[in-house]
C-alpha cells in the first residue's frame, strides 16, 4: 500500500510533508494508544470491576456512537440550509433562518433536549386529541430519536453560522466571474463558491465533531442509555464511583482523541489536495 | 463593422445616493475596439458590469446581440455571448487552470469533457502558457493569472469581451504580457470593451477611444483626434495628468 502511494507522483509530495494516519507523521497517536494502554491494563489486573465497568457499559458505547454520528451528519446538512438561508436575498427565507439561529443558540442544550423529550409529546398528543387521531394520541417518544433530533437542532444553528461565516469568507469576485461566464446562481455556488468555503470551514466542522461528542452525554438525562447513564446505574447498583468514572471518564478520552486524530488527518490531506 | 452588437440607451444606475450611470448612450458595433477612460468612480465598471447585468439598473435599456438584458433567461443567454476579464482576475482558486478552463464550458456549453479539454490547450497556446495547464492560479504571476483569466472567457466563445482595468493590478513588468494578448485579440477582430488608461495600447488598438466622467459619457473620438485634440475642457483637463505621469 505504501509502496502504491509512493509509485503515484502527485501524492508523492502529500506522502512525504505528512496528513498520513501514521504514528510518525502524527505522534498524537501515541496519546491515543497510550489511553487505550492504561484501559486495557486496568481491566487485566482488576477486572473487578473495571471489567464489569466495561462489559456493562458496551451498549452505551455504542449508543454514545450511533447518536453522536447521525446527529452529526444531519446537522451536517441542516446547517448547510441554515448557513444559506442566513446569505438569502429571500427576506422570507432570510427571517426563518435567522429567526431559528438566534433562538436556538439562546437557549441552552440540556434544556432543548429536555424540552424535546418531556414536553413535544405532549404536545403532540394534545394536536392528537384535537385532531382525534389515535396514532396521534398515544405517541410516545422514542428516546434516542429525540435526542437525535434535539442535537440536531441545536448543533444545526451553530452550523448554520459557520457555513455562512465560511461561505462569506469567499471574495465576491469568484461569484462574480463564474457568473460572468453563464453559470446559474446554483452552479456558481456548486461548482465554485461551496468547494472553497469547505475548506475554510473544515477546521471548525471538526471541533463542532468532538464537541458534539461530548455533549452526547447529556442525553443520559433524557432516559438514553449512552456511556454516561451506563456509568450511572452502574454506580448505583455497585457503590464504586471513582472506578467507574475513572473509567467512563478514560471510555470518552478514547473517542474524543481517536476522534481528533481522524479530524486531523482529514484537515491536512484536504490542504495538500488543495 | 457593419452591425451593431450591442446598444445601450439612457441607462441609469444609482447605489444609495451616489448616481454612478446618468443617462448613458452607447452603440458598439461588431468587431469594434472601444477604450475606456475616466477618473476613478467616474462609472466605468459600472457601465462594463451593467453589460452582463452584474449589476442592475433602474432606467434605460441595453441590448446584447439582438437580446434584451430583462428576463433572466436572456440575462444568462447574454452572459455566454459576453466575457469579463477583472481587475482581480478571479481564477477559481481550488481549480487548476486547466479546470478554470474547463467549468463553464462543460457546465455551461454543456460540451464534452474531451472537446472543453481540447479548446482549453489551444487557448493556453494562444495566451503563451500551455505548460501551466496543470498549476493553481497561485503558483502563477499576476500576469500569468490575467492570461489564463483571458483563455477562459474566450473558451466560451464569446463575441464580445469586457476588460475592466486588466492591467492595473500587475507589476509593470508583467503589462505588456497581457496587452499583447489583448491586441492580438483584437486583430482578430473581437468585439472588445477596455477599460483601461495604457494611451500605448488604445493608440494601437482602439477604434474609439471615451472619455467617462461623473456618470456620464464626455468624449468619444478615434484615438488619433482623441489624443491630439480633445474638444471638452474636462478631456482635456484628464489627459493632461494621466499623459504626464
Ligand atoms: N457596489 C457598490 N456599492 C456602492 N457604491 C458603489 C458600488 N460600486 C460602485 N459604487 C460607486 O459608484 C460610482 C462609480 O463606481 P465605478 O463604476 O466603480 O467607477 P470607476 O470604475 O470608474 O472607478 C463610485 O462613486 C462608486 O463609489
Ligand atoms: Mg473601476
Amino acid at each position: 500500500m505504501e509502496q502504491q502511494e509512493k509509485n503515484a507522483p502527485d501524492r508523492e509530495l502529500s506522502f512525504v510533508t505528512g496528513g498520513e494516519v501514521n504514528i510518525r507523521q502524527d505522534p498524537w497517536w501515541w496519546l491515543v494508544i497510550a489511553v487505550i494502554a492504561i484501559i486495557v491494563l486496568l481491566v487485566m489486573v482488576a477486572p473487578v470491576p473495571f471489567k464489569e465497568i466495561v462489559v456493562f457499559a458496551r451498549s452505551g458505547i455504542l449508543v454514545t456512537v450511533l447518536v453522536t454520528v447521525s446527529s452529526y451528519f444531519l446537522m451536517l446538512i441542516l446547517g448547510l440550509f441554515g448557513g444559506l438561508g442566513r446569505l438569502s436575498k429571500n427576506k422570507l427565507i432570510f427571517g426563518i433562518s435567522s429567526l431559528y439561529v438566534e433562538i436556538v443558540r439562546g437557549i441552552p442544550l440540556l434544556v432543548q433536549l429536555i424540552a424535546w423529550y418531556f414536553a413535544s409529546p405532549v404536545a403532540i398528543q394534545k394536536i392528537g386529541v384535537w385532531l382525534n387521531f389515535a396514532p396521534l394520541i398515544e405517541y410516545r417518544a422514542n428516546p434516542i430519536l429525540t435526542a437525535i433530533i434535539a442535537i440536531t437542532v441545536c448543533y444545526g444553528a451553530y452550523m448554520s453560522e459557520i457555513v455562512r461565516s465560511g461561505i462569506q469568507s469567499i471574495p465576491k469576485g469568484q461569484m462574480e466571474a463564474a457568473r460572468s461566464l453563464g453559470m446559474s446562481h446554483f452552479q456558481a455556488m456548486r461548482y465554485v463558491v461551496l468547494p472553497q468555503a469547505f475548506r475554510v470551514i473544515l477546521p471548525p466542522m471538526g471541533n463542532e465533531f468532538i464537541a458534539l461528542l461530548k455533549d452526547s452525554s447529556l442525553v443520559s438525562v433524557v432516559a438514553v442509555a449512552d456511556i454516561t447513564r451506563k456509568g450511572r446505574e452502574f454506580m448505583s447498583a455497585h457503590f464504586n464511583p471513582i472506578e467507574t468514572w475513572l473509567m467512563v471518564a478514560l471510555l470518552y478520552l478514547v473517542l474524543t482523541l481517536f476522534a481528533a486524530r481522524i479530524v486531523s488527518y482529514i484537515e491536512k490531506r484536504s490542504r495538500h489536495d488543495r | 463593422m457593419t452591425e451593431p452588437i450591442i446598444e445601450i440607451t439612457n441607462v441609469h444606475k444609482r447605489f444609495g445616493h451616489v448616481e454612478a450611470l446618468k443617462g448613458v448612450d452607447l452603440t458598439v458595433m461588431e468587431g469594434e475596439v472601444i477604450v475606456i477612460i475616466g477618473p476613478s468612480g467616474s462609472g466605468k465598471s459600472t457601465l462594463l458590469r451593467c453589460i452582463n447585468r452584474l449589476e442592475e439598473y433602474e432606467k434605460g435599456s441595453i441590448v446584447v446581440d439582438g437580446i434584451p438584458l430583462d428576463t433572466n433567461q436572456n440575462i444568462n443567454a447574454v452572459r455566454r455571448e459576453v466575457g469579463m476579464v477583472f481587475q482581480s482576475f478571479n481564477l477559481f482558486a481550488h481549480l487548476t487552470v486547466m479546470q478554470n478552463l474547463m467549468l463553464a464550458q462543460t457546465t455551461v456549453r454543456k460540451r464534452s469533457k474531451e472537446e472543453a479539454e481540447k479548446n482549453a490547450k489551444e487557448l493556453l497556446e494562444k495566451v503563451g502558457i500551455p505548460e501551466k495547464a496543470q498549476s493553481y492560479p497561485s503558483q502563477l504571476s499576476g500576469g500569468q493569472q490575467q492570461r489564463v483569466a483571458i483563455a477562459r472567457a474566450l473558451a466560451m466563445n464569446p463575441r464580445v469581451m469586457l476588460f475592466d482595468e486588466p492591467t492595473s493590478a500587475l507589476d509593470p513588468e508583467m503589462i505588456k504580457e497581457v496587452l499583447d494578448v489583448m491586441a492580438a485579440l483584437a486583430k482578430e477582430g473581437m468585439t472588445m470593451l477596455v477599460v483601461s488608461h495604457e494611451m500605448g495600447f488604445a493608440r494601437a488598438a482602439a477604434h474609439r477611444v471615451i472619455f467617462m466622467d461623473e456618470g456620464q459619457i464626455v468624449e468619444e473620438a478615434p484615438p488619433d483626434v482623441f489624443f491630439v485634440n480633445p474638444t471638452q475642457e474636462r478631456t482635456r483637463l484628464f489627459l493632461s495628468k494621466i499623459l504626464h505621469l
